[in-house]
C-alpha cells in the first residue's frame, strides 16, 4: 500500500472487498466457531470415559461417505479461506499496543496474533489426526512421519497415543487456547462488524457475554486436551475393540479397516491392512474413495 | 475529569525537547533537541513558539525553527496534532507540566505517522478530507434560497447528531488507528501535476477511509435532507476501504479529543451495511 | 456568457458562505486560505447567532429591534442600511442554516432553541452546543467540498495571500498568492476578489483569536490603496484565561451563573484563595456596582477589571495581571449541568479544576470592528440594494471586502452573536452583486494581460527573495511581534490615554522600522514558516499605526473606545431645576460630540511615509436616530427625559415640514 506505484486499476480484490471481509467474518462464526465448539465437546467428553467419546465419534462417522463432503465443503474450505483472507488482514495491519496500551488495541492484536497462531495449529493438527485428505499413499506417507494418526474406531487410543509426546501436548495447549481467545473475541468483533452490538454500553455488556463464553469454552477446550494426554491408550483401546465388534455385529457401525488400528477384532489378523481387500468385504458402505 | 496536575515543587528551569525533524518529503528524519526556559502554564505549543523565537538547538546552533502547524490553541480547530511523547494527541493541549509529571527527563514531539511529512511535524492530510468527500458528507439541498427552515427535528436527534458533528478533522483517530496505513506517492517521471494528482487520490479513494468518515457517513445518512442520499454513502462505505476494513482495535475512539463515539458510529455502519447488502442481493 | 471566475481570499464563516453562493450562481471559485478551511478562526466562536424568531416576535421583537438593538449596541457608528438588511435576513440565514444540517440544539417539540446573549431583551440566540461557530462552519465547508467535488471550487489551502493583482485603471483583476510548502509565488486572474479574511487580533500579541488572525491579507489591500476604516475600535472582552501562547474566552455565563469577581485585598496575598476570609476580600464589581453586580455589561467589566489590576495594583498574581472568577460557592453538580462545557476548557488548559479552585481571569482583545472600508448601495427602503456591485465592495475597483475584515456593521462594539450572522449574511448576500458586477465588466479573468501578473509576481518574488537574503539585518520577527503585541497591549485597549498613544505612535514607527531589518533563522526554499511570519508581522505594522492614529483623533468615549480624559460627567446636582438644566447642557454636548464625532474613521496607506492618512466619513443613521446610552449613568432618567422631548420636537417638525411641503 506504501509503494509508489499504487495502480488505480482495481484488482478482483478491492472490487470485492467488502463481500470478501464479509464472508471471512462469517466463516469465522458458521461454519468455523460452531464446529469448534462442537468439536471441543466431543472432544472434551473423552473425560467422561472412552466409550462416550468412541460413541460421538461412531456418530459423526456415520455420516460415511458423505463425511469427506462434510468436511470439504463445511469445514476445510471454509478455513482456507477464513485462514488465508486472515493471514492477509494480519499482515495490512499494523499493531501498535507500545504506544496505545488499550484493552481493545490488545485483543486487536491478539486476534491477530492468535489468528495466525490458529493457522499453524490447525495446519499441523488437521495433519496430525485426520491427515487432511484420505488418500492411501498420502495417509501412509503421514503415518510414517507420525502424521494422520486418527482412527476413528479407536477413537481414544489412537488420539492418546498421538499425544503421547510433550511437544505435541504443549502445542495442543497453545493451538486450544488461541483458537479459544480467537473464537470468543472474533465473536465480540464479529458484532460490531455485522452492526448487532452498536452503543459503546451495548458493547461492553456483549463482551462481558463473549468473555463467558470464552472462559467455559476454555474449561471445555481444556478438559479436551487434558482427556487426550490422560487417556491409557491400552485400556482405551480394549474398551474401543470391545464397542467396535459389538457395534458392527449390531449392525451399527460399518465395518472399516482404515478406521481401526489393526488387528480387527471382527476381521481377524489375515485380513492386513490391504485396502483392496477392505473394499471387497465391506462393499459401498466402507468408506471408499476417502 | 482531569486531574489536578501536580504540583511540582521545583518546577525545572529548562526543559529539554525532543523532536523528530525532517527537512522535506522524502529526506531522511533525523532527531534534534532544543532547551526552553520553563514557565508557568505551558504547553508544547508555546515550547514551539520559544523554540523558533530562540532559533538555536541545544548545542548553540544556529538552525531553521521547527515547522509546525497551529489555530485555534483551544482544542477546536484539528491543526495541532503530533505525536507527543509517543501519543497522538493536540499540541495545544498538552500541558508541560503534566507532559513532565509523566516523563520528567525530556518531552519527545514526532510528526504523524500516516500522512506524508511536509517539514518537521507538519504533515499532509489531503487524504483525511478527501475521505469526507468519498463518504458524501454533506446534506444535499437544492438550493441555498431561502426555502424555510429545515425540518424539525427531537433533542433526542439533536443530541445523537451534534457529537458526531463535532469532528475537527485532526486526524488522531486515523493515527492511532492499526489499520489505517500510510500511503506516500511519489511523482513518476514524466508525469503532469493532474496525472500525478489523479493518481494519488485513487490510491487515497482504495484505502481505509478511516473513522472519522465513516462516522460523518453515520452523521448525515441520519439528517432528514441528508438521508437522501443515505445509500451513496452506504455505496461508499462498502466500496474498497470501507467500513469493513475496520479490524475493531477501538483506538480511534480513544484518542479522538472530541470524544466523538466513533465505534458506535462504526457499528451503525455495520449495520447499515449489513442491510444494504441483503437488500441490494435481493433486489438489484 | 463565459465562465466566471472569482478569486475568494479566506475560508471563515464569511468566505465559505461567499463561496457557496458563487457555486451556486454558477462561477468557478479559487478558494485560498493559510489553513485548511474548516480550521479557520471562525471555528472558536462559541456562543450562538442572533435573529429574530417566531417565539421572540409574540412577546413583541421583530427585525427592527434587532437592528434597533445592533446600532444602539454599536453606539450609532454601524451604517444603519447595511445593519437593516442584515436584521431581516437574519431569520433566513439560521433556517438556511438549519437546512444545510447545523445540529442547532431544540426545544421539546423539536424547534430551534434560542438563548438571550448581552444587549437584548429577547432570546434570540440559536446556538448548537457551546461550539456554534464550529458547527455554522462546518456545515458551510461541507457544502463547499460539495460543490469542490463537482468541479466548481477549487481550493488553495497552505496559500498565503499577498495581494491584490491591479490594472492602470485601479481595477482589481486577481491575487498573487504564496503556496506555503513549496514557497511557489502563483498570480490568480479573477474577474473579482473577495478577502474574508478576518480579524486582527495578533496586533496585540496574544488575543482571544487564532494564530491566523494577523490582519496581514487586510494590510495588504490596505497598502494596496484600499481604504480602512473604524481602526481603532476594538472589543475587549471581560473574562479570559491568561495563557502562555494564547488567552482563551471564558464566557459570559459563567458570571450569569452566579460567578463572582475578587480579588485579595492585599496586593499578593500569599494564601490560597480558599484561606482568605470574606473580610480581606474585594468584590469590586459588587461594591461599586451594587444594583449590577457581576453582570455589568462587558466593557464596564473590562474596564473595571483592568483598573483593578492596573491602577490599584491588586493583580492576584505578582507576574502577570489576572482576577479571580470564583464558582466555588455554587454546588458541583449545579455547575457540572449548567456549565460543564466551559468548565472544561479551564480544567483542561490550567489544570485547575475550577469547581474547587477560583478561576484567574483578564480581559483579552477579543474581535475588530475595524476592518477594510466597504461599499453598499442603498435601497427605497433604507435597506441595501440586492445584487448592486457595489455591496461590499471597497474603495479598490472588483476587490470585495466580507466579515470580520469588513467594518460596517458592528459600529463602535459588537453586540455577542451578531459577528457569525453578518459573516454569513455579507457572504450570502455579496454573490448575487458579485456576478452582477462581472457582467458589467469588460476583460474577464481570461484577458488579463500576462504582463500585468507577471509584475504582480515579481514584485512579491522579490520582496521574499530580499527578506531571505538579508544578512545585514539583526532582528527577530518573533521577539520583534511579542514587542508590538506588549506596546498595542499597554497603549491601546481597554483604557486609552493621548499620552500614551503619543508615545506608542512613537515607538510603533521604530518597531516597524526594524521589523523591515528582520533576519531569518531559516533561509531555506521549503515550507519556509519563518519567512512567511516576518511577512505577516511586516503587515501587521499599517494596521497597528492606524489603531494608534485613530484612537488618538478619537476624543471621545464610543462603544470599546473608552477614553476617561473625555468621559461624559453625570450630572451632580440633586435640585431639580438645577439637574434639569444639567441634563440639557448634558444632551446639547452629546449633540455637538456627535456632529464631530460620530463618523467613521478612515485610513488611507501612504507609501511614501510609511504612515496613514486619516480622515472621516459620515455615518448613515437617516434610519435611527443616535439616542445617548446612559447605561449606570447618575442622572440617567432627567437626561432620557430631555432628550425624548427633543426626539419628539424633531421629529414633529419634521412631520409639519413634510405636510406643509
Ligand atoms: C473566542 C471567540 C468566540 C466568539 N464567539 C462568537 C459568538 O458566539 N457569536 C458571534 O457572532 N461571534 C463570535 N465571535 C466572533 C466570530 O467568531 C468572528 O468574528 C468570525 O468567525 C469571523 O469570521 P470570518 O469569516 O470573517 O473570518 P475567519 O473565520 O477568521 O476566517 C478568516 C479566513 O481568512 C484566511 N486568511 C487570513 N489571512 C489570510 C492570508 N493572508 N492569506 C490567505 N488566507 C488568509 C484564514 O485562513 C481563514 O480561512 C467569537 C470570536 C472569538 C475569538
Ligand atoms: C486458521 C487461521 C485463522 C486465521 C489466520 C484467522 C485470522 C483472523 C483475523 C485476522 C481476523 C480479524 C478479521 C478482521 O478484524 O477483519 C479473524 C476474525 C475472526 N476469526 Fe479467524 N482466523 C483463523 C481461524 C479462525 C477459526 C478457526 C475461527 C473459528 C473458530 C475463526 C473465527 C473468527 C471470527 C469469529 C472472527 C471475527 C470476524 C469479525 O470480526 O467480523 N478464525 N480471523
Ligand atoms: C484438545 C483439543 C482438540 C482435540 C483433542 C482435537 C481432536 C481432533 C481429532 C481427534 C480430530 C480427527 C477427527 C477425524 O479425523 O475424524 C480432529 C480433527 C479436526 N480438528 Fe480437532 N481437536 C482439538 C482442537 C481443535 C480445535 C481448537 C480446532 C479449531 C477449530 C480443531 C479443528 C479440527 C478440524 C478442522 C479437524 C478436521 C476436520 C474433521 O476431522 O472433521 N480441533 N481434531
Ligand atoms: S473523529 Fe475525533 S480523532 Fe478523528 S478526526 Fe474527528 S475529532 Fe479527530
Ligand atoms: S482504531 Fe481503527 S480498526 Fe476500527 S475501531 Fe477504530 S477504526
Ligand atoms: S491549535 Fe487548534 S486544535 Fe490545537
Amino acid at each position: 500500500m506504501t509503494s509508489a506505484t499504487g495502480s488505480p486499476s482495481e484488482s478482483f480484490f478491492t472490487r470485492h472487498e467488502f463481500a470478501i471481509r464479509r464472508l471471512h467474518s462469517l466463516t469465522g462464526i458458521v461454519p468455523l466457531g460452531a464446529y469448534m465448539v462442537v468439536h471441543l465437546a466431543t472432544n472434551a467428553s473423552l473425560l467422561n470415559g472412552t466409550e462416550t467419546f468412541q460413541s460421538l465419534v461412531y456418530l459423526i462417522h456415520s455420516a460415511g461417505a458423505a463425511l469427506p463432503l462434510v468436511e470439504w465443503g463445511l469445514i476445510f474450505t471454509p478455513l482456507l479461506f477464513h485462514a488465508i483472507i486472515g493471514v492477509w488482514i494480519a499482515r495490512t495491519g499494523h499493531s501498535n499496543t507500545g504506544n496505545y496500551k488499550y484493552p481493545s488495541n490488545r485483543r486487536y492484536k491478539w486476534q491477530r496474533i492468535t489468528g495466525l497462531i490458529a493457522f499453524v495449529y490447525l495446519m499441523m493438527h488437521v495433519w496430525h489426526l485426520h491427515g487432511w485428505v484420505h488418500f492411501s499413499p498420502w495417509i501412509k506417507l503421514g503415518d510414517q512421519l507420525g502424521f494422520a494418526q486418527f482412527r476413528a474406531y479407536n477413537a481414544a487410543s489412537t488420539l492418546a497415543v498421538a499425544m503421547n509426546s510433550l511437544f505435541w501436548q504443549a502445542f495442543y495447549l497453545v493451538g486450544v487456547w488461541a483458537c479459544i481467545f480467537h473464537l470468543a473475541n472474533g465473536l465480540w468483533t464479529a458484532g460490531i462488524t455485522w452492526g448487532l452490538w452498536i452503543s459503546a454500553a451495548a458493547q461492553r455488556r456483549a463482551l462481558r457475554v463473549c468473555t463467558a463464553f470464552g472462559v467455559v469454552l476454555l474449561v471445555v477446550g481444556t478438559s479436551a486436551w487434558w482427556g487426550a494426554i490422560s487417556t491409557d491408550p491400552e485400556a482405551a483401546k480394549a474398551i474401543e475393540d470391545r464397542m467396535y465388534k459389538a457395534n458392527v455385529e449390531a449392525g451399527l457401525v460399518p465395518r472399516s479397516v482404515k478406521k481401526r488400528t489393526q488387528p480387527d477384532p471382527v476381521l481377524g489378523d489375515s485380513s492386513g491392512d490391504d485396502a483392496a481387500s477392505e473394499l471387497i468385504s465391506t462393499g459401498p458402505l466402507s468408506d471408499a474413495g476417502q | 475529569m482531569i486531574a489536578p496536575i501536580p504540583t511540582k515543587k521545583n518546577p525545572p528551569s529548562e526543559i529539554r525537547v525532543r523532536v523528530l525533524r525532517q527537512n522535506g518529503p522524502g529526506e531522511e528524519p533525523y532527531w534534534e533537541l532544543f532547551d526552553v526556559g520553563y514557565e508557568r502554564e505551558m504547553n508544547v505549543i508555546s515550547v514551539l513558539q520559544k523554540i523558533a523565537a530562540k532559533g538555536k538547538n541545544v548545542d548553540g546552533k544556529k538552525v531553521a525553527p521547527v515547522a509546525w502547524d497551529c489555530g485555534c490553541l483551544e482544542e477546536v480547530c484539528g491543526s495541532c496534532t503530533m505525536v507527543i511523547n509517543g501519543q497522538v494527541r493536540q499540541s495545544c493541549s498538552a500541558l508541560v507540566d503534566r507532559l513532565l509529571a509523566d516523563e520528567p527527563d525530556e518531552i519527545v514531539l514526532e510528526p504523524m505517522s500516516k500522512f506524508p511529512v511536509i517539514r518537521d511535524l507538519m504533515v499532509d492530510r489531503q487524504r483525511l478530507f478527501r475521505a469526507l468527500q468519498r463518504v458524501k458528507a454533506w446534506v444535499p439541498v437544492d438550493s441555498y434560497y431561502n426555502l424555510g427552515p429545515g425540518e424539525r427535528q427531537s433533542t433526542k436527534e439533536q443530541e445523537r447528531a451534534y457529537p458526531l458533528s463535532q469532528c475537527m478533522s485532526c486526524g488522531c483517530c486515523l493515527e492511532a488507528c492499526p489499520q489505517y496505513n500510510k500511503i506516500e506517492l511519489t511523482r513518476n517521471e514524466g508525469e503532469t501535476d493532474e496525472q500525478f494528482e489523479a493518481r494519488k487520490l485513487a490510491a487515497f479513494d482504495e484505502a481505509f477511509v478511516g473513522a472519522h468518515a465513516i462516522s460523518q457517513a453515520m452523521l448525515f445518512n441520519h439528517n432528514p435532507t441528508g438521508k437522501a442520499i443515505a445509500g451513496e454513502r452506504l455505496d461508499a462505505l462498502m466500496g474498497p476501504g470501507g467500513v469493513s476494513a475496520c479490524g475493531n482495535a477501538q483506538n480511534c475512539v480513544a484518542v479522538c479529543p472530541k470524544e466523538i463515539p466513533l465505534t458506535t458510529s462504526i457499528a451503525r455502519a455495520g449495520r447499515a451495511t449489513t442491510f444494504a447488502a441483503i437488500k441490494k442481493w435481493f433486489e438489484t | 456568457m463565459a465562465q466566471q471566475r472569482v478569486v475568494v481570499v479566506g475560508g471563515g464563516l464569511a468566505g465559505l458562505a461567499a463561496t457557496m453562493k458563487l457555486a451556486e450562481l454558477g462561477a468557478q471559485v479559487d478558494l485560498i486560505s493559510l489553513t485548511p478551511v474548516k480550521r479557520s478562526h471562525s471555528v472558536c466562536a462559541q456562543g450562538g447567532i442572533n435573529s429574530c424568531n417566531d417565539q421572540t416576535r409574540q412577546l413583541g421583537d421583530n427585525e427592527w429591534k434587532h437592528f434597533d438593538d445592533t446600532v444602539y449596541g454599536g453606539d450609532f457608528l454601524n451604517h444603519q442600511p447595511p445593519v437593516k438588511e442584515m436584521a431581516f435576513w437574519a431569520p433566513k440565514v439560521i433556517d438556511l442554516m438549519d437546512r444545510l444540517g447545523v445540529p442547532f440544539n431544540r426545544t421539546g417539540e423539536g424547534f430551534i432553541d434560542r438563548r438571550r446573549f448581552g444587549g437584548t431583551l429577547y432570546k434570540r440566540t440559536a446556538f448548537a452546543g457551546a461550539t456554534t461557530g464550529q458547527q455554522l462552519l462546518y456545515a458551510l465547508d461541507e457544502q463547499v467540498r460539495r460543490r469542490e467535488a463537482e468541479g466548481l471550487v477549487r481550493k488553495f489551502e497552505f496559500w498565503d495571500f499577498l495581494g491584490p493583482i491591479q490594472d492602470e485603471t485601479g481595477r482589481c483583476r486577481g491575487v498573487v498568492a504564496q503556496d506555503m510548502v513549496s514557497m511557489k509565488i502563483e498570480a490568480f486572474p479573477a474577474d473579482a476578489v473577495i478577502v474574508a479574511t478576518g480579524g486582527c487580533g495578533l496586533l496585540f500579541g496574544k488575543s482571544t483569536m487564532s494564530v491566523f488572525c494577523t490582519g496581514s491579507a487586510a494590510s495588504r489591500c490596505f497598502q494596496a490603496g484600499a481604504r480602512y476604516a473604524n481602526c481603532e475600535f476594538i472589543q475587549v472582552h471581560p473574562t479570559a484565561i491568561p495563557g502562555a501562547d494564547k488567552l482563551r474566552l471564558m464566557s459570559e455565563s459563567a458570571r450569569g451563573e452566579g460567578g463572582r469577581v475578587w480579588v485579595p485585598r492585599t496586593p499578593h496575598d500569599s494564601r490560597a484563595p480558599k484561606d482568605i476570609p470574606a473580610g480581606d476580600r474585594f468584590y469590586f464589581l459588587e461594591e461599586r456596582y451594587p444594583k449590577y453586580g457581576n453582570l455589568v455589561p462587558r466593557d464596564i467589566a473590562t474596564r473595571e477589571i483592568f483598573d483593578i489590576c492596573v491602577n490599584e495594583g491588586l493583580s492576584v498574581d505578582s507576574d502577570r495581571m489576572c482576577v479571580y472568577l470564583d464558582l466555588t460557592h455554587i454546588p458541583k453538580a449545579e455547575l457540572d449541568r449548567k456549565l460543564g462545557g466551559i468548565l472544561e476548557i479551564y480544567e483542561k488548559f490550567q489544570g485547575v479544576d475550577p469547581r474547587f479552585e477560583p478561576m484567574k481571569i483578564f480581559p483579552a482583545v477579543h474581535y475588530s470592528m475595524a476592518g477594510l472600508w466597504a461599499d453598499y448601495a442603498k435601497s427605497g427602503d433604507g435597506g441595501l440594494l440586492p445584487g448592486s456591485p457595489r455591496n461590499q465592495m471597497t474603495s479598490i475597483e472588483g476587490l470585495y471586502a466580507i466579515g470580520e475584515c469588513d467594518y460596517h456593521y458592528h459600529g463602535a462594539n459588537r453586540l455577542g452573536a451578531n459577528s457569525l450572522l453578518s459573516c454569513i449574511f455579507s457572504g450570502l448576500f455579496v454573490g448575487p452583486s458579485i456576478i452582477n458586477y462581472i457582467a458589467n465588466q469588460q476583460g474577464g479573468y481570461a484577458e488579463v494581460p500576462s504582463s500585468l501578473t507577471e509584475a504582480a509576481v515579481k514584485t512579491q518574488q522579490e520582496r521574499h527573495d530580499k527578506l531571505l537574503k538579508t544578512s545585514t539585518g539583526d532582528e527577530n520577527p518573533y521577539l520583534i511581534h511579542q514587542e508590538m503585541g506588549d506596546l498595542m497591549t499597554r497603549a491601546a485597549t481597554v483604557v486609552r490615554r493621548n499620552k500614551q498613544l503619543e508615545e506608542a505612535i512613537g515607538h510603533i514607527d521604530e518597531l516597524h522600522e526594524r521589523a523591515m531589518r528582520v533576519s531569518l533563522s531559516d533561509g531555506g526554499h521549503w515550507t519556509n514558516q519563518n519567512v512567511i511570519f516576518a511577512k505577516s508581522v511586516q503587515d501587521m505594522f499599517p494596521l497597528a499605526k492606524s489603531l494608534l492614529h485613530g484612537a488618538l483623533l478619537r476624543d471621545e468615549c464610543r462603544g470599546a473606545h473608552y477614553k476617561p480624559d473625555f468621559e461624559k460627567p453625570s450630572l451632580t446636582s440633586e435640585e431639580p431645576v438645577e439637574r434639569r438644566r444639567q441634563a440639557e447642557v448634558w444632551c446639547d454636548e452629546f449633540e455637538a460630540n456627535n456632529r464631530k464625532f460620530l463618523k467613521s474613521t478612515i485610513a488611507t496607506w501612504d507609501t511614501n511615509s510609511n504612515q496613514p492618512q486619516m480622515s472621516y466619513e459620515d455615518v448613515d443613521t437617516s434610519l435611527i436616530p443616535p439616542r445617548p446610552r446612559l447605561y449606570g449613568l447618575v442622572g440617567a432618567e432627567a437626561i432620557e427625559e430631555v432628550w425624548n422631548e427633543r426626539a419628539k420636537a424633531k421629529a414633529d417638525s419634521q412631520q409639519t415640514a413634510t405636510s406643509t411641503h
